[in-house]
């Protein structure tokens, strides 16, 4: 493929068509010179957007309740996982946008990290009334759950080995495991209350499977339940 | 590596703010912009679409965040608040001190208005008017090429400039 030239700056700018953005994206995966082209063009673009105002705050006064705003509560939620990868971008903290040379200097290890193929997430399935997502690190290392509409201190159960269960059928969990919870059936704590709940630990592992279980309940009784794909 | 050190929500609240900053110029609404912002940052989690060689991550987020929220002012019917808004005036005059970084704000519009006439209209209604390429080359009177070309050429410009004029 030939080299990007001015659909460089457009890329950079969102202009490009979007049929044509994967063509880009594959293209800038083997060239360097392209690669440098498109930064270069991103950190001016990022200068532009310097010159924006901030989004304003919300109104403060009670505001009637709206259609998005289930949807919406999951930003709250996310913004912790979406922390946990503007972390890596602590390094960059205090320089402009535009020292290209003093960037991939500072970039560290976490960056390379967090910031690259290292996060899953899967929407769980779940009971009508309870919507509930995980995101995970792929290396098992950590594991965060958040869902809205789920009974108040419920548990997060992961299953190490269990029946492969197809992404989006129905729970089926093994009868063993939901009367007789073994070593492969492994309680990581209790959703902390709020809208969304969440739920944040480290070192789970890999979960064969992730489920929400209401308080004092067998896993058969699970509220929302998802097969991570690591 | 830490990742709860001081400074983490001091560095999340600022690069958040920017990338919520491009979303909410795009769409003028709250929870379109949050839409945006959020769909952009799981689509470079999920995908791993980012890699270090590939430049500094907030630029390349700022990007990615300014194609969705572009993809979602073209599929929505918010496209007639943009309209008016084209209209209203010149973006670029706006007022400094609303900016995020209000001094980068100077510093930015300074090398705009250091551009040649040509290439400084086609940035404007491209970038802060949010026209597609199509538009833009009707708007101005120019072919679809001489469009994407100054626009190329501008950024390139762009992005000297302020290298240069960096401390």
């Amino acid at each position: 493929m030939n080299h990007l030239d001015d659909d460089a700056e457009l890329y950079a700018l969102g202009l490009t068509e979007r049929e044509r953005d994967a063509e880009i994206e594959a293209h800038l995966a083997t060239c360097a010179d392209c690669r440098t082209r498109v930064a270069a063009a991103e950190e001016a673009a990022a200068s532009l957007a310097a010159t924006l105002p901030a989004m304003p705050p919300p109104r403060t006064a009670a505001a009637p309740a709206r259609a998005t705003a289930r949807r919406r509560a999951w930003w709250p939620g996310l913004a912790s996982a979406a922390a946990v990868v503007f972390a890596a971008t602590a390094a960059f903290e205090g320089m402009s946008a535009h020292s290209a040379s003093s960037q991939l200097a500072r970039t560290d290890v976490a960056l390379n990290a967090i910031a690259g193929s290292h996060f899953g997430h899967t929407t769980l399935t779940s009971v009508p009334g309870v919507v509930a997502k995980a995101l995970y690190a792929r290396d098992g290392s950590w594991l965060y759950v958040v869902a809205t509409g789920a009974p108040r201190g419920a548990h997060v159960v992961l299953r190490r080995s269990m029946h492969v269960t197809p992404k989006g059928t129905h729970v089926t969990p093994d009868a063993g495991a939901t009367a007789h919870p073994d070593a492969a059936v492994v309680d990581v704590g209790v959703l902390e209350s709020g809208e969304p709940a969440t739920l944040f630990v480290r070192d789970v592992g890999r979960a064969g499977d992730i489920a929400i279980v209401p308080n004092g309940q067998a896993v058969a009784h699970a509220v929302a339940h998802g097969v991570p794909a690591y | 590596m830490a990742l709860d050190g001081p400074g983490f929500d001091r560095a999340y609240r600022a690069h958040s703010a920017r990338l919520r900053a491009v979303a909410y110029d795009i769409l003028r609404d709250r929870d379109a912009a949050e839409d945006a912002v959020h769909g952009a940052l799981m689509r470079v989690w999920s995908a791993g679409a980012y890699r270090p060689e590939r430049g500094a991550l907030l630029p390349f987020l700022i990007a990615c965040v300014r194609r969705e929220a572009l993809d979602a002012l073209r599929t929505s019917k918010r496209r007639h608040l943009r309209e008016v808004r084209a209209n209203a005036g010149d973006p670029v005059a706006s007022d400094d001190t609303a900016a995020i970084d209000p001094v980068e704000a100077r510093r930015v519009k300074r090398a705009l208005d250091d551009l040649p006439a040509a290439q400084r209209d086609i940035i404007v209604r491209a970038y802060y008017g949010y026209r597609t390429l199509a538009e833009v080359a009707q708007d101005a009177g120019v072919p679809l090429g001489t469009v994407k070309s100054r626009l190329s050429a501008a950024l390139r410009r762009l992005h000297t400039a302020l290298s240069e004029g960096s401390p």
